[in-house]
């Protein structure tokens, strides 16, 4: 067989790893600590912490309104855990740890994300952990081989200007979108898990194959404005006139930004599409005993309202979210929800980016030159 | 020519046949392997993740050319290499534009203040060309300045220009390129011979009729070689695509690839094959730029005695040229900057109006100083800056001096060294991003990473600089020392490298812009705990954090010119080309 530089290179790798593999039985040690269940788990995640002195958690949360104030409320309590922490959105944790796993280089030690968890489990990059703060969280919001629970809801709707569209004459339902009136003003996030995609899923849960094929049909004709960039950035787009409408966004976005005084409303169109975010360990973990203790903390009482200052929807029963946020959760405010489970969304993942390639993808940014006097106040 | 000494010819002679005895210089053989070290695995990775199916998690599965096929019966792939062309002769063709227009006023007529292009130069070379392509989008966007007069002017209720299409691209590109432009064009009309055009004056001709018929005639190759040294660079650029193509839908061959890596999980596969397939069509347009401009880069030093020619008196048309000036000098540097200077001293971005002088504040700036991670970021860039300046500057320096110097098989460290130019920044991110991924030396997201991978990138630059450096010393020099009894390690650093430092200080310069300027190498590689201001300011557009972007691009682009001014002088005064 002829050898290949690659194949060199293999047997170089192999020599390695059969020496990182002599060296295994501490780290295998360090894995099991994960799904301990004895008497004295705080103990031992303490004693292990302390000797790993180090936290990297890589989550999709904003910084100021959460991810900060977790890590430095962790921090207080836990004070010889260094933390750290990098925001990225949900895609790019996923890549990024991917390729730390496949460089043998990895870095994070807590992954939170939405839309994260099957992209994850399929790679084989996570390891299952128990604890027993998840016994607060509904059984179906938890994966049955533990290699997630829920960090956070997301409930998605549509966002409208009411300088551009008043309160009272937005698109109130799916068909409503159909309107020819909106044609070219209407945004939507690609690029994401929970944009385009998961609207593509949600309709095809609800109206079933057929009519969802004919539906996309009659909305491609609405040229769609694809938009590249966080959904926060989408929100405060509409927030600026640039688009007048943008669907399948993160409900609790527009409902922030009014309070701030912004001309912004929301529409829950019914099914209201909801997921969960998850939380995970990666395949290899560096810092097994701080990263339990962070979703120790992360599920307790203290972090679910840190969630819960910041405006997120908490996880564990019995913690509502604010007040202003009634209204857009549907349990609360008798809206028709439809939960995509992650893994349904994984499956339906294939079958919505096909639909979305063949009806979306090209769409051209289309200026509509509008004949009624509605002048955009820019002062 | 005097008769050299018989015992110094005898020396040479001996010398001479030392070497070639000798055969390979070890140090030829070590340089060499170091070379072959650093360029051939990127090289083969890149090849290899081409053509193996990329498994899930990111790894080499079976042998196939499914990624070729896909892409070459693809439409999608025929129209972004359609976007791409257009894009490329777009850019190109504004900018030789511009850079015809200025290069004329400033070099063969008497307008006045065409010292102040020089300022241009300086600027753009310290601007990060993502900061600069904002600044654009700024300016064009849909609430910019450019669509308010426009939307005043013609009454229209909408914004009328949408920069975020081809169009914008080759604007923004063909603006962007117009400094190189200038500069290599001002070297060409310099040196022109002034005859020609005042026997045209002569003979009653006009200004634009002699402008036409002559100058723009007798500058006709450079300006061809030029054309497609623009076409090469714009078509293989990724900045100006990501950042005003996308958001439009409009796709050229290196968004193509860095989507491909965007995917989740990765499509290794697909942008290799996007990669090969770039890099043979960069290669080729490069043999044949080559042929075209052949021994007009590498020869350039000491510009010595070349007269200037006479330049033409246009009278009072030359005050019509300096608002031709002035209007230029605003279009390339003063409205991109005072709009970036704008949005930084304001707490959101709603255009340019009076009523939002009102709010100007510092509070950006004391965001940007007061942020950890900002200090990290402008720390990692000036390292990794430094830290591949100092390996290129002087790696080459050595390796231009074996080659001119005419060792044996040194002409190979040349090929090697000047290799890395045909790969296109975005490709040799994806090469190296491969070998980071499959080699164990856990370097991926590190510092480290990026380091090398821009190493490999200037080593063309660096060689450039260095072998102009090392021809201007006369070899009498290091032979007086040999025959003083020296050794060749002693010759090289006690005589060779302080007379060549001024060249190596320079080359490290402007190796140190150039690789901080950089988003296609870092997009790929950088990690959480290995961003580079680049990068930084490019994830602030995409999530909207504007106005912090304008704060910090103001900060680090004051600290790149101020050095960028002191590579401008030592080039001037030690005669080195500045391109």
């Amino acid at each position: 067989m002829k050898t290949t530089f690659l194949s060199k290179t293999g047997l170089f790798v192999g020599g390695i790893a059969l020496l990182a593999a002599a060296s295994l039985p501490a780290t295998v040690s360090a894995q099991s600590i994960l799904t301990y269940k004895g008497k004295d788990r705080e103990a031992k995640l303490i004693a292990g912490a302390k000797k790993e002195g180090a936290l990297t958690i890589y989550s999709a949360l904003t910084v100021n309104q959460a991810l900060r104030p977790l890590a430095d409320g962790f921090q207080k309590k836990y004070p010889f855990i260094k933390v750290d922490f990098w925001r990225g959105s949900s895609r790019k944790i996923a890549q990024k740890v991917l390729a730390e796993r496949r460089a043998d280089s990895l870095v994070a030690d807590v992954l939170e994300g939405s839309g994260l968890s099957q992209i994850m489990v399929k790679a084989k990059s996570v390891v299952p952990f128990s604890t027993p703060y998840a016994n607060n969280i509904a059984k179906k919001y938890r994966d049955e081989n533990n290699l997630w629970v829920a960090s956070r809801f997301s409930y998605f709707g549509t966002a409208y200007n009411q300088k551009i569209i008043p309160a009272g004459t937005q698109p109130k339902t799916y068909a409503d979108l159909l309107n020819p009136k909106w044609k070219g003003k209407i945004a939507w996030r690609i690029g994401s898990e929970t944009g385009a995609l998961l609207f593509i899923s949600n309709v095809r849960m609800a109206m079933g194959e057929k009519s969802a094929t004919a539906y996309f049909a009659e909305l491609s004709k609405q040229g769609l404005i694809n938009f590249k960039g966080s959904a926060r950035t989408l929100v405060n787009r509409v927030v600026e006139g640039e688009y007048p409408l943008a669907i399948q966004i993160f409900a609790h976005h527009p409902v922030i930004s009014a309070k701030k005084g912004a001309k912004i409303g929301v529409q829950m169109m019914q099914p209201v599409p909801s997921v969960n975010g998850t939380i995970m360990v990666p395949k290899g973990v560096k810092n097994a005993h701080a990263a339990m203790l962070f979703i120790d903390y992360y599920l307790s009482k203290a972090g679910q309202n840190v969630l819960k200052k910041a405006r997120y929807f908490p996880v564990v029963t019995g913690i509502d979210p604010r007040k202003e946020l009634t209204s857009i959760t549907p349990r609360l405010a008798n809206l028709k929800e439809n939960y995509v489970k992650p893994e349904t969304l994984f499956k339906l993942r294939k079958g919505s980016q096909k639909i979305f390639k063949k009806y979306f993808k090209h769409g051209k940014t289309v200026i509509v030159k509008r004949k009624k006097k509605k002048k955009k106040n820019n002062k | 020519m005097t008769t050299p000494n018989r015992s110094v010819s005898n020396g040479l002679l001996l010398g001479a046949r030392l070497r070639n005895l000798f055969s390979v210089s070890p140090i030829v053989v070590v340089l060499a392997s170091i070379l072959l070290v650093l360029i051939a695995p990127a090289v083969i990775f890149l090849f290899q993740s081409s053509l193996h199916e990329t498994q899930f998690d990111g790894s080499f599965g079976a042998f196939t050319f499914q990624y070729y096929v896909d892409l070459l019966t693809s439409d999608q792939f025929l129209t972004n290499l359609i976007n791409a062309t257009i894009y490329a002769v777009g850019s190109a063709a504004v900018a030789i534009s511009i850079g015809v227009l200025l290069a004329w006023i400033v070099e063969r007529t008497n307008t006045p203040g065409g010292g102040w292009v020089l300022i241009i130069s300086i600027i753009s070379l310290g601007i990060p060309s993502v900061l600069y392509t904002i600044s654009f989008l700024m300016l064009l966007g849909k609430v910019g300045p450019a669509n308010e007069i426009l939307m005043w002017i013609t009454g229209a209720e909408d914004p009328l220009l949408n920069v975020y299409s081809l169009w914008g691209m080759i604007i923004i590109e063909g603006i962007e390129f117009a400094p190189l432009s200038y500069l290599l064009l001002s070297s060409v009309f310099r040196s022109n011979d002034a005859s020609f055009e005042e026997a045209s004056m002569m003979s009653g001709a006009g200004i634009l009729q002699t402008f036409r018929n002559i100058t723009l005639r007798l500058a006709q190759p450079a300006i061809l070689a030029l054309l497609i040294l623009i076409f090469i660079r714009a078509f293989e650029s990724f900045e100006t695509p990501a950042l005003v193509g996308l958001p439009g839908n409009v796709s050229v061959i290196t968004t193509d690839i860095y989507e491909s890596i965007d995917e989740v999980p990765a499509n290794y596969g697909q942008a290799g094959a996007f990669s090969v397939v770039l890099l043979f069509i960069v290669g080729g347009l490069l043999v044949w730029y080559n042929r075209l401009s052949r021994n007009a880069e590498r020869f350039q030093t000491i510009t010595g005695k070349g007269f200037r020619p006479r330049v033409m008196d246009l009278g009072k048309w030359r005050w019509l040229t300096g608002a031709i000036l002035a209007l230029l000098f605003m279009i390339i540097i003063g409205f991109p900057i005072g709009i970036v200077l704008w949005v930084s001293m304001v707490p959101y971005y709603d255009g340019v109006s009076l009523e939002a002088v009102k709010l100007f504040t510092f509070d950006n700036y004391r965001t940007v100083f007061n942020s950890r991670s900002f200090h990290d970021s402008i720390g990692n860039t000036v390292i990794m800056g430094a830290a591949a300046a100092s390996i290129v500057a002087p790696f080459t320096a050595l390796c231009a001096w074996l080659t001119v110097r005419r060792y044996k098989g040194a002409w190979i460290l040349d090929q090697l060294a000047t290799s890395p130019l045909i790969f296109p920044a975005i490709v040799m991110g994806v090469a190296f991003l491969q070998v980071f991924l499959n080699l164990p030396f856990g370097l991926y997201g590190t510092l480290l990473s990026i380091i090398l991978a821009s190493m490999v990138r200037y080593l063309p630059y660096g060689m450039r600089y260095s072998y102009a450096g090392i021809l201007q010393i006369h070899t009498e020099l290091e032979e007086a020392s040999s025959m003083s009894g020296a050794r060749q390690t002693t010759t090289f650093l006690r005589i060779v490298m302080p007379l060549v430092a001024p060249a190596m200080v320079t080359c490290w310069l402007f190796v140190f812009l150039v690789s901080v300027k950089a988003v296609s190498i870092p997009i790929l590689l950088a990690g959480p705990k290995s961003q580079v201001v680049a990068i930084t300011l490019f994830d602030m557009w995409e999530n909207g954090i504007t106005n912090e972007l304008a704060a910090m691009g103001v900060t680090w682009t004051g600290f790149m010119t101020i050095i960028s001014l002191i590579f401008y002088m030592l080039a001037k005064r030690y005669g080195l080309s500045v391109r």
